[in-house]
């Protein structure tokens, strides 16, 4: 695939470049799909209940269903709301949310753009789908959901400082932003990947990643006990689906730019397993990522609007700086 | 006046260059001639964009990015302090004075001639001399830390004398009883019942 990236831009390439786009595109609408299944099967497993089970064999046919019904539903746009605000609000949180996946290595060859300031890339798009809640919720003219957007955007941008420098760490010990020089700075056992020197920036990196996905915990967006659903109150058919869309579409961005970052990418966890493709570690790794995310979910209470700002401005920023401290001395010291 | 060359070669570029540039122009324009908040500081999302994509098409990553990057956040809050601080139902009139126009007119035309002559007569280096798009982080870095790297301090304690400006104006707030939270807790719910309205109607002028 990078022979076929630096090749010289013509038509025929383009539509080249198209054709995969879309290609990649129905894979993270299938990702999608069957993540909104497993998450309503796992959380299912752990309260004792089955999780949907009707429609297909072990009920896998439950969110396609779900997503048509979506599809075939009646759009209505408030007769108050601003109209073309209100219309392109999904479309500002979408569009980042697929662009951010441009950049993630699969493999050593299987890739999209491997760009030179990767993780800035990533970091920079995600924070424009917070304009969109905000103006998703503003647009509506409701009040739960203008409240949902303002906890949204305190929320994201609070948590994007922590998200941002707990990865600092890694951009120092490998010296680059490319995300593909991260993965290759990593070794084939898994004491050689960042998790471990970089441990206290990894659980940064976890808290705050959880916290700009907006999920529990840190759902308080969208707390449907207090506020209805948050920001999407007023949606429904397609526009609400590009809503949840974008939030999946961000769980398969966080999880793998948590397993490209921390767990090594394609390397296999001990030397010995080379011979399994790398493309198979990157997917059971990425599948521990999102299903750390559901057991999450599963698990904790959600926390309050004040332990929230305290936690990301008094906890996590702080160890976040200190992370980079201790890794720039500790590389000055073992690395001359 | 220095001579005019304009010798356009029309390759993607200087479509992508134009396409970006006219989308930057037409956000300014309807920031300025929109009336609800929320309205202007979408167009100004657009603007700050298109800068962000001319950057990227002068082979200036990073900079694009970092561009994103904080202008993203930086709209986000705008919005917020235009919704809280706005009504949401009233439609501003607007009251334009003739001689103010005239003046701002004048002071606009200045600035272009201003901009323009410098642009002109700055010499530029010549960017096929060497690759700009390989490493620029490593560049950015390099120049910051060794010829820049005076300017680079003094920017440091600016940007930290505002930061203790601003805890200890909102610290004072506190001890007097208001309801404001200090600054760094809730971006969102300081100062909303203190000031009112003064900012919508700054940017409504």
């Amino acid at each position: 695939m990078n022979e076929l990236i630096q090749q010289t831009f013509t038509w025929q390439n383009g539509l080249i470049f198209l054709g995969w786009g879309i290609v990649f595109l129905f894979i993270v609408l299938g990702f999608v799909t069957y993540a909104i299944y497993f998450e309503r099967k796992v959380i299912g497993w752990m309260q004792y209940r089955h999780g949907p089970t009707r429609l297909g064999p072990f009920g896998m046919f439950q969110t396609i269903a779900d997503i048509f019904k979506l599809l075939i539903k009646e759009d209505t746009i408030p007769k108050k709301a601003d109209r073309a605000l209100f219309i392109l609000a999904p479309v500002i949180a979408y569009v980042p949310a697929f662009a951010v996946l441009a950049t993630i290595p699969y493999t050593s060859t299987l890739g999209f753009a491997d760009l030179n300031v990767g993780l800035l890339y990533y970091a920079a798009l995600s924070s424009i789908s917070t304009i969109g809640i905000v103006l998703a919720g503003w647009a509506s003219n409701n009040k739960y959901s203008l409240l949902g957007g303002m906890r949204s955007a305190a929320q994201m941008i609070s948590y994007e400082i922590p998200l941002v420098l707990s990865v600092v760490g890694i951009i120092m010990m490998n010296g680059s932003l490319s995300l593909r020089t991260i993965v290759e700075g990593q070794g084939s056992n898994f004491w050689e990947w960042n998790l471990f020197p970089q441990i206290v920036g990894f659980m940064v990196f976890v808290i705050a990643a959880v916290s700009e996905l907006n999920r529990t915990p840190f759902d308080l967006p969208e707390a449907e006990s207090e506020l209805v659903a948050g920001y999407h109150v007023e949606y429904s058919g397609f526009r609400f689906a590009f809503f949840m869309l974008a939030e999946y579409v961000y769980v398969f961005a966080i999880s793998a730019l948590t397993t490209v970052l921390f767990l090594g990418g394609w390397h296999p966890p001990l030397a010995a397993l080379d011979v399994i493709p790398g493309l198979l570690w990157f997917v059971l790794k990425f599948s521990f990522c999102v299903f750390f995310l559901f057991w999450l979910r599963a698990t904790l209470p959600r926390i309050r609007v004040d332990q929230l700002m305290s936690l990301g401005w008094k906890v996590l920023l702080p160890i976040a700086l200190a992370n980079i401290f201790v890794t720039a001395v500790c590389l000055e010291i073992f690395s001359k | 006046m220095p001579d005019l060359d304009l010798d356009l070669i029309l390759n993607g570029q200087t479509i992508a260059y134009f396409m970006l540039a006219i989308c930057a122009i037409v956000g300014a324009i309807l920031m300025i001639s929109f009336t609800k908040v929320v309205h202007m500081v979408v167009s100004l999302a657009l603007v700050f964009l298109s800068l962000a994509g001319i950057y990227l098409l002068l082979e200036a990553e990073f900079v694009a990015f970092v561009q994103v990057l904080v202008y993203a956040g930086a709209i986000s809050i705008l919005m917020i302090f235009g919704i809280m601080m706005t009504r949401h139902d009233r439609q501003e009139e607007h009251m334009v004075k003739r001689a103010r126009s005239f003046a701002a007119l004048i002071g606009c035309g200045a600035l272009f001639a201003v901009l323009f002559l410098a642009i002109r007569g700055t010499a530029f280096i010549d960017p096929e001399a060497q690759p700009l798009a390989e490493n620029n982080t490593l560049r950015i870095g390099e120049l910051l830390f060794t010829e820049h790297v005076i300017p680079f301090e003094l920017l440091s304690v600016l940007l930290t004398v505002a930061f203790i400006g601003a805890i200890v104006l909102a610290k004072s707030d506190h001890e007097e009883g208001s309801s404001s939270l200090p600054k760094e807790e809730t971006p969102v719910a300081k100062s909303a019942p203190l000031v009112p309205d003064r900012k919508g109607e700054e940017e409504f002028q």
